[in-house]
């Protein structure tokens, strides 16, 4: 990569699409709190902001495998948790009692 | 004579034009928080499908306004500190400097921030032992807190050595290795914010 390019464009957008991806989020989860897909919405919003922060702050297309494994993993494990207590919370809730 | 030679290991091999942000020590650091949160994440979830109910109510007598604040300053400082090591590696080390201290600043408004919403819950009567869902969002909320100081600690550091002209467009290994800590910190935020504030 070339370290010398100016990314500050780049590095704006990124900050205005987190910012926005809040308050819509937010905003989502006030106006459609009893809906049943809005864990669904949820977790793609934690999963598109996660993605955000390691592209474009940490330039995890760019590190090194491990790194980009590891940020790739733990982005989508909480996005995935998430969908599956929402849809099978009485299965994993059964699996998860001792 | 049996002669012991050490043989220094051989680099992890790079693919072409892959690097490691900062180096590899910050990076160790940065895998150890990522399992702890994703232990303390699975306590939630498996808390969250046990009480169901009482994650759905305890979400709604929480400040929704005190995470949304937290949230807009951890991305916001994130930004900053991006933006400093953007401008330390074209040899802007004033511009650099301006935006660590920017970074900081906004940064120290999430104890800060965290401090009034303690006040807050404590004054509507939450606590500890409100329930499981106030329990696990302490201990979650806590602990996240715990590695923001972490990362503000660093930054007042690397501040210190950036302000001596510790790093420059040659050399910014230690400012670029406290940003991918910061950032790794802030993605951990904007995962524990909806799953406390929003899903109500």
């Amino acid at each position: 990569m070339d370290t010398k390019i100016d990314h500050f464009r780049l590095l704006t957008v990124a900050w205005l699409a987190l910012v926005a991806l809040t308050l819509v989020g937010l905003g989502l989860g006030e106006w459609f709190r009893d809906a049943r897909w809005l864990p669904l919405l949820v977790a793609a919003i934690i999963w598109l902001k996660g993605a955000l922060v390691a592209r474009y702050f940490i330039e995890s297309h760019l590190a090194h495998p491990f790194i980009a494994r590891l940020l790739r993993g733990f982005i989508a494990i909480a996005p995935v948790a998430l969908i599956l207590t929402a849809f099978f919370g009485d299965t994993l809730a059964r699996w998860a009692t001792l | 004579m049996v002669a012991a030679v050490l043989h220094t290991p051989p680099d992890i091999p790079v693919e072409e034009g892959r690097r490691i942000p900062g180096n590899k020590g910050i990076w160790v650091g940065i895998t150890c928080e990522i399992i702890e949160f994703v232990v303390l994440f699975a306590v939630y979830f498996v808390a969250r499908a046990h009480f169901p109910d009482a994650f759905h109510e305890g979400a709604q007598r929480l400040s929704v306004i005190s995470g949304t604040v937290i949230t807009l300053l951890m991305v916001t400082s994130s930004y900053f500190i991006a933006c400093s090591v953007n401008a330390i590696r074209s040899g802007r080390h004033r511009a650099s400097v301006l935006w660590l201290v920017a970074g900081l600043i906004v940064a120290l408004g999430y104890p800060v921030a965290k401090y009034l919403e303690i006040s807050w819950n404590l004054a509507h009567g939450i606590d500890g032992s409100s329930g499981i869902f106030f329990t696990v969002y302490y201990y979650l909320t806590f602990n996240h807190l715990v590695h923001a100081t972490w990362g503000i600690l660093g930054i007042l550091y690397v501040l210190a050595r950036l302000l001596f002209h510790g790093y420059s467009a040659a050399d910014y290994t230690g400012l670029e290795a406290l940003a991918s800590y910061w950032h790794a910190t802030d993605i951990i935020w904007l995962i524990i914010f909806p799953l406390f504030y929003v899903l109500a």
